[in-house]
């Protein structure tokens, strides 16, 4: 019980140590031991405080502690995380000793907020903490990846399997158009630049996730798609600890949820039909497709493998006298479950800080991290990504030769209908390199000082460096392209990018009581700047595979060659005003000013202010009566935040360079202006209204949270499609208001008490929105295969609805048609515009909203369970009524026999009088026919990807008689993706989000498309947690 | 105290400082405020006007203007899908609702020609302010007016009535502006060709392959024949060729450029470059233009290349059997303008095609030409005269430009009713030039050789590249109409049609 709390503890005196006053006239010291009620030990880290003043010390190792206090009326205030507080008149007594007993709500925890921390009681804003504690168990790399399922109002997606990438975290599904959508992440105070994927999970202390206008505005125009803040180990008062953490498993793709092809046979016998059907000679390989019984390659099951990942991380902490440090050092390695792919990644991390004198403290943070990557090209469309190259390719084509050697390509002849050829994709997995390598550098250095009693000025200087260096390597044998014989022309790409961003924040924080009034403010101004140096080489036709250097190459790629900078400045004013009567009326106000240079010259400033208020209805007299309640708040906040991920250089016209134009045959150097300029460009504003309620009930065994929000997202960035007779396509422009609104519910419940303890935490989190207008005269803007439109949800799937096929030539006579193309088996779309022909293309065709990518709630549920020395967990995460486009489908189920078919295929319409099931067509007709099924989007891609996932399950045992040597030991097993409960058939991840480019998720207009990517595996893996 | 001073000035310091410090212009990337100004920066701005001609015509003008008539037609692969955006133009079978169309092809075309529009704005909106060389500037501008009349011209032949955008575009308010009739088109057209005819200097004084002041009278003259306005297109004619700036070359295969040799000679009025090379300049029409499956090797024999890939998909602009009916005997240029190949995977009869000949040249690497697109030559420039004279009623001055064309081509004077005969030669003298649909629509026998063409191919489909059995689409030949329909996806955008 103590150690769950022991971050928690830490933070408390943080927040003691801000108060930290000058020594002033003290005439008495009391003594004493705190012990706990539970086992009489001692406490170390309780806060012994003298009441209404800021004179305060802490525990030692033993629970002892040694205070000067003003004299015989003074009241000494006991409070430590996780126990009820006490208080004890001195009344001339020099020792007091008092034994604490445990409360279960730990109701004066401090969490970290904006610019500071405060006590999580007289929170008004939306903020949810969780203690990395209890994300200890799960063997993933990223935190968001231990986040699942843990936050009410936050949705965390794994859009791909890739070791180290792919989490996609939305809070309260904010989204814009082409802004970015990701939350602002802040470590140690710093809001960094890049994602936190590279951060160590085990170098954190604590997570506090900022949803609210309130909690949010002080960080201004970068606030809008919430906050994540993030605290880093700090030791435990009066101890030196030495903990020793490692996990290894085994990770797996589960044969459940991959998806269903045609086997071999199943292929052959299609083909048959194929050529059946159509009236033509069936070719000699397809005739007795019972020759390929037990032959089958299986491409796709041929790139994956059991893989090992391996965890280790050694943290040491000591917190004595003037000098706090602790130090973290992490080794992470996943391979993973595609051949050739694997993850490494060393950190350290050390943090440092010291009391110069008893006004000044200094600190530094410093956090080296070193990543290598290697991932073959998995992800992607087909010719890009070459786990869907393997699933289309035909089952019949040898992955081996008979003397067991990989076959180079294979390509049949072009009378049986194979018209590319296919590399061997174990080949490309294997020999393609495609290998990034991270050179991560956080530091944080602070000086704090206090020159008045309540005043504290604190100027701290942060800094991120950030080398990647990125190489693609293609050797003639291999390629992730279709349709490229082998040997093919070798090729390669060298990125290069060097960041550097900087952050200068000077703040002062004074705090001051009045009798009952209690006041704190806050002021300060940042200074934060970022550069970006990124070079790209291409280069093609290397001398030799095994030198692929840019001087042995033959052809350097001149559109693939560039350099790049990339610039922003962010200079800010903020302030706060956070005052309480009787620390039960809560009021907090507070304004940042942001001027960036990336908003135009003539809306270089934005101003995002908030106001929030609470109400802690339980602590009112009238309410002492109701035994049960412990805590009752209501509050309320409304605020104004931005959005400014627009790019750097969007407000000018840019002037391209490159457009060059040759002249005989010598190169004439071009350039054009390739964008329009606007001066009046600028963040995305959004305001948010947030109204909650905190109740505990039954000594804290239960604990409810309810929060409703409604925010309008305004001056949504946008690049809107202009007409192309302008000579440009898109002019960068604030347009648009999106409405969002959402329900969220968390539960926290303590089932059982005492040796069998059971805890439950649940949340539930409704969210909607709705566009309420884009630019003017433009109603829609299309994506690939969504639309976002006035009156709709964002981003919904778009394309045509079907009704089967037609059935016969009365059917396919008494319906609208596709004209020249419809024929009778061929898919039946409904002519919606009602002008009896079916149209794709334009505004006014037969298209409609087919789905959509966002769920009507996600959820998830964590069950926690002490038994003596056993512990158990299992977290089950869940979404329910959102869509998935299977796009894949466009080569899986293309009817032309060209690829390797999805095994519904099977039943499809082959004639009027065997019409199968009328969801796939007739094969008869080639592209003309064919090509409306698949080219044309219709509803026959979308399918329900609503899942439960059983999410963890840890068990672990903490061993008896091993004080000699440790402090304590536990050994756990976990298994990682347990079971999904999911209806969805186009692949097996009910997550998946990517790009047709294979990198990233879908991005906010194209969220929700499966073309294949890196599955997600199963991990089994056991753990051993050593603390010294 | 001190310290508290420090503070201070750090804070005074870093307001003070603010706006200069949110003022970052892009280090790799020149902005519009900075550009614009020196002889230097109009070059490369006129440079970069031309470019959008290359994407032109290495693919969707080839379709547009010749593979939408009876000149060529695609070579049907039955293996092969997706193919529909080709095959409808081919068909005349464009789906189209109410003037608008989706067709990908119809939009590069329309949004291509536009981009030339807008960099010759720009270029003229800002040339006349800045400070430079005299003749410099003449020069540039009348490159910008020709591009622009140019462009026009293509757009208001493929598209009837269209935005006229005549200054360069600042935001979102001017980007859409209704449609203009095709008068107010042309007025534009002839306006802006005659006065880059005056700005331009004569081929001779002119770098090679920039255009001229008689490349800009070839268009103004194009204008005029296309308003039958025949004297006003004889005058220009008249004085390039009295210009002695071109002549025909002697031999009719020697007139279209190799990969690096025979650019811009002594016929060539106008060409597109390209450039062979790893800049990003070259082409690979040829590549467009050759049908499909071909193997590594056959399209090795072809293009002579070191390293030839294997070709999918379907092939495009196949020369019709109607095109090699129409060289009359002993046209040496048959042979200068077709050749036949072998597609051994093809499921067409043997498998041996005709293709255009005029661009096959032997280049270095596969898909990576530097021949350039004849777009006005000389010999054209003859049969305007031809036609322009005729229709005024002067056939014997007519028929010797007419004549001077034929004897080229080996051929002896023409007989039979001279217009039938211009037209006849200006189909063979330039067949895969892109301008048979164009000269079809302006003499106002499109829909009737169309639809006897439409006929040809329905009865007889294994002529026209079909294998035994495959039959036309039911939609084709459906819609054979004088102008294509407007870009679906324009059309979203602007409000006006």
């Amino acid at each position: 019980m103590k150690k769950i709390y022991t971050s928690l503890k830490t933070l408390c005196v943080v927040f003691a140590l801000l108060l930290w006053l000058p020594a002033h006239a003290q005439d008495k010291t009391i003594t004493g031991t705190i012990t706990s009620a539970d086992d009489s030990l001692g406490l170390p880290g309780v806060n012994v405080v003298e009441k209404g003043t800021t004179n305060g010390v802490v525990t030692d190792f033993d629970g002892k502690y040694s205070i000067s206090v003003s004299g015989d009326n003074a009241t000494l205030v006991f409070t430590y995380v996780g126990f009820a507080m006490q208080e004890v008149p001195v009344n001339g007594k020099t020792q007091i000793d008092i034994s604490m007993a445990e409360d279960a709500t730990a109701l004066d925890e401090v969490v970290l907020v904006g610019y500071g921390t405060q006590i999580k009681r007289q929170v008004t804003g939306a903020v949810q903490t969780i203690d990395a504690q209890e994300l200890a168990d799960i063997p993933v790399s990223q935190v968001t990846q231990k986040l699942q399922g843990k936050l009410a109002g936050v949705q965390i997606n794994q859009t791909t399997g890739k070791p180290g990438q792919g989490m996609s975290v939305r809070i309260r599904g904010q989204l814009s158009v082409s802004g970015g959508s990701d939350p602002l992440y802040v470590v140690d105070g710093f809001p960094i630049t890049g994602g936190i994927g590279a951060l160590n999970p085990d170098e954190i202390q604590d997570i506090s996730v900022l949803k609210d206008a309130a909690s949010t505005s002080l960080y201004g125009s970068r606030a809008a798609n919430g906050v994540v803040l993030i605290t880093t180990k700090t030791g435990v008062p009066g101890e030196t600890n030495i903990s020793f953490n490692t996990s290894t498993g085994i990770q797996q793709v589960p044969q459940r949820g991959r998806i269903d092809m045609m086997d071999a046979v199943e292929f052959a016998q299609f083909k048959k039909e194929y050529y059946t059907d159509q009236g033509d000679p069936v070719p000699e390989i397809f005739q007795d497709p019972s020759q390929y019984e037990g032959k089958t390659n299986d491409w796709y099951d041929a790139l994956l493998r059991t893989a090992p990942v391996q965890n280790y991380n050694l943290t040491i902490t000591s917190n004595k006298e003037k000098l706090r440090s602790s130090m973290v050092a992490g080794f992470f390695k996943q391979d993973g479950v595609v051949i050739n792919s694997d993850y490494r990644r060393y950190s350290l991390r050390a943090n440092m800080d010291y009391l110069i004198s008893d006004k000044i403290r200094i600190g530094l943070n410093v956090a080296p991290s070193y990543i290598k990557d290697n991932t073959p090209r998995t992800d992607g469309e087909r010719g890009t990504g070459i786990l869907f190259n393997a699933l289309h390719t035909w089952p019949i084509m040898p992955i081996y030769k008979p003397d067991g050697s990989l076959t180079e390509f294979n390509r049949f002849p072009a009378e049986t209908g194979n018209i590319f050829s296919y590399a061997n994709w174990i080949t490309s997995a294997k020999q393609i390199v495609n290998e990034t390598k991270d050179v991560n550098l956080l530091t944080n250095a602070f000086l704090e000082y206090e020159p008045i009693e309540g005043l504290i000025i604190k100027t701290s200087l942060n800094a991120e460096l950030y080398n990647s260096r990125y190489e693609l390597f293609s050797p003639t044998t291999a390629t992730s392209s279709i349709n490229v014989p082998i040997p093919t022309d070798s090729r390669a790409v060298w990125e290069d990018t060097n960041d550097f961003s900087w952050l200068n924040e000077n703040l002062a924080t004074y705090t001051k009581s009045f009798g009952d009034h209690n006041f704190s403010l806050l002021g300060g101004f940042t200074f934060q700047k970022f550069r970006r140096d990124f070079n790209r080489v291409q280069a093609s036709n290397f001398a030799d595979d095994r030198l692929p250097t840019i001087q042995g190459a033959a052809n350097i790629d001149r559109n693939g060659t560039y350099d790049r900078v990339q610039e922003w400045s962010l200079v800010s004013f903020l302030s706060r005003l956070t005052y309480n009567y009787k620390g039960r009326y809560l009021f907090t106000a507070s304004v940042r000013s942001d001027g960036s240079s990336r908003f135009g010259s003539e809306n270089r400033w934005g101003t995002f202010p908030s106001v929030s208020a609470g109400w802690i209805i339980s602590d009112e007299g009238f309410m002492e009566s109701v035994e049960p309640v412990s805590l009752l708040k209501i509050r309320a906040s409304y605020g104004v935040t931005g959005n400014n991920n627009i790019g750097n250089y969007t407000q000018y016209a840019l002037i391209d360079n490159t457009v060059n134009a040759a002249f005989g045959n010598d190169l004439a150097p071009g350039s054009a202006v390739t964008s329009l300029a606007n001066p009046n460009l600028g963040w995305e504003t959004t305001k948010q209204f947030d109204a909650g309620i905190d109740v505990s009930l039954f000594n804290d065994r239960v604990s409810f949270l309810y929060d409703y929000y409604t925010k309008n997202t305004t001056n949504l960035l946008y690049n809107v499609q202009v007409p192309q007779e302008s000579g440009f396509s898109n002019f960068s422009d604030n347009i648009g208001e999106i409405h969002f609104w959402g329900h969220e519910f968390a539960l926290n419940t303590i089932n059982t008490t005492g040796k069998f303890r059971w805890t439950t935490n649940a949340n539930i989190s409704f969210n909607r929105n709705e566009v309420v207008a884009l630019a003017e005269g433009i109603d829609r803007v299309y994506g690939r295969f969504h639309i976002t439109k006035v009156g709709e949800p964002f981003g919904q799937f778009y394309g045509h609805l079907s009704d089967g096929v037609y059935l016969n030539q009365q059917d396919l006579d008494s319906s609208p048609q596709v004209p020249g193309r419809s024929t009778v088996g061929s898919i039946k779309l409904l002519d919606l515009n009602g002008d009896g022909i079916i149209t794709n293309g334009g505004d006014d065709d037969d298209r409609a909203i087919m789905g959509s990518p966002f769920p009507d709630f996600t959820y998830g549920i964590t069950n926690t369970i002490k038994y003596g020395n056993f512990d158990f967990s299992v977290i089950g995460t869940g979404s329910q009524g959102n869509q998935l486009l299977v796009r894949h489908l466009y080569s899986t189920a293309n009817l032309d026999g060209v690829f390797n078919l999805v095994n519904d295929v099977k039943y499809r319409f082959r004639s009027v009088e065997n019409p199968g099931r009328g969801f796939y067509g007739t094969t008869v007709g080639g592209g003309n026919v064919t090509g409306i099924e698949r080219d044309w989007i219709n509803d026959r891609f979308i399918a329900d990807a609503s899942y439960f996932n059983i999410r963890n399950i840890t068990l672990g045992y903490t061993l008896d008689g091993v004080d000699r040597f440790f402090k304590s030991a536990r050994i756990y097993g976990s298994i990682q993706n347990v079971y999904i409960f999911t209806k969805y058939w186009g692949g097996p991840n009910p997550e998946i989000s990517v790009q047709p480019d294979g990198t990233g998720d879908g991005g906010n207009l194209s969220q929700g498309v499966d073309i294949s990517g890196y599955p997600v595996p199963r991990i089994f893996s056991v753990g051993l947690n050593l603390n010294f | 105290m001190k310290n508290k001073f420090l503070f201070l000035l750090v804070l005074g310091v870093l307001t003070v400082g603010c706006e200069d410090e949110l003022t970052i212009f892009p280090e790799d990337s020149l902005s519009e405020p900075t550009f614009f100004k020196t002889a230097d920066d109009f070059e490369q701005a006129v440079n970069g006007a031309y470019v959008p001609l290359r994407q032109i015509n290495n693919q969707a003008k080839p379709y547009l203007a010749e593979m939408h008539s009876d000149n060529t037609y695609y070579a049907r692969n039955t293996a092969f899908g997706a193919t529909e955006q080709q095959e409808d133009i081919a068909d005349f079978a464009i789906p189209s609702d109410n003037g608008i169309t989706a067709n990908n092809w119809v939009g590069q075309q329309y949004v291509l020609d536009y981009q030339i529009i807008a960099r010759a704005n720009q270029i003229l909106a800002t040339i006349d302010d800045a400070e430079f060389d005299t003749s410099a500037k003449n020069n540039l501008k009348g490159q910008a007016l020709f591009l622009r009349a140019y462009a026009y011209l293509e757009l208001v032949q493929f598209f009837g009535s269209v935005p006229l955008h005549l200054v360069p575009v600042a935001g979102r308010e001017d980007a859409a502006l209704p449609l203009s009739s095709e008068e107010e088109i042309y007025v534009q057209i002839i306006a802006d060709a005659g006065e880059a005819a005056q700005l331009l200097p004569p081929k001779s004084e002119q770098e090679a392959g920039r255009v001229t002041s008689g490349a800009a009278r070839t268009v103004l003259a194009n204008a005029y024949i296309v308003q039958k306005n025949w004297a006003g297109a004889e005058t220009q004619l008249r004085a390039i060729i009295d210009s002695n700036e071109y002549t025909l070359m002697p031999i009719y295969a020697d007139a279209f450029s190799g990969t690096t040799d025979n650019k811009n000679n002594m016929e060539s009025v106008f060409e597109v470059q390209y450039k062979e090379g790893a800049e990003g300049l070259n082409g690979s029409f040829l590549y467009n233009f050759l049908p499909r499956p071909l193997t590594a090797d056959e399209v090795g024999l072809i293009t002579g290349t070191s390293n030839p890939q294997p070709l999918n998909g379907e092939g495009n602009n196949i020369p019709t059997p109607d095109i090699i009916a129409a060289y009359e005997p002993g046209d040496l240029r048959l042979e200068a303008s077709i050749q036949y190949i072998t597609a051994s995977e093809s499921f067409w009869r043997d498998g041996v095609y005709p293709i255009i000949k005029k661009y096959v040249e032997p280049h270095a690497l596969n898909g990576n030409t530097g021949m350039n697109w004849p777009v006005y030559r000389y010999s054209e420039v003859l049969l305007f005269m031809a036609e322009a004279l005729e229709e005024q009623g002067k056939s014997g001055e007519a028929a010797t430009f007419l004549n001077e064309v034929r004897t080229r081509a080996g051929l002896g004077d023409a007989s039979g009713d001279l217009l039938d005969a211009i037209y006849r030669e200006r189909r063979v003298e330039l067949a895969f030039e892109n301008k048979r649909w164009f000269d079809l629509v302006r003499t106002g026998r499109a829909v009737e050789v169309i639809t006897a063409y439409g006929n040809r191919i329905k009865a007889t489909p294994n002529e026209y590249y079909y294998p035994e059995g495959v039959e036309p689409r039911a939609n084709a030949f459906s819609n054979i109409s004088l102008r294509y329909a407007l870009p679906a996806a324009e059309s979203s955008l602007n409000p006006n049609f």
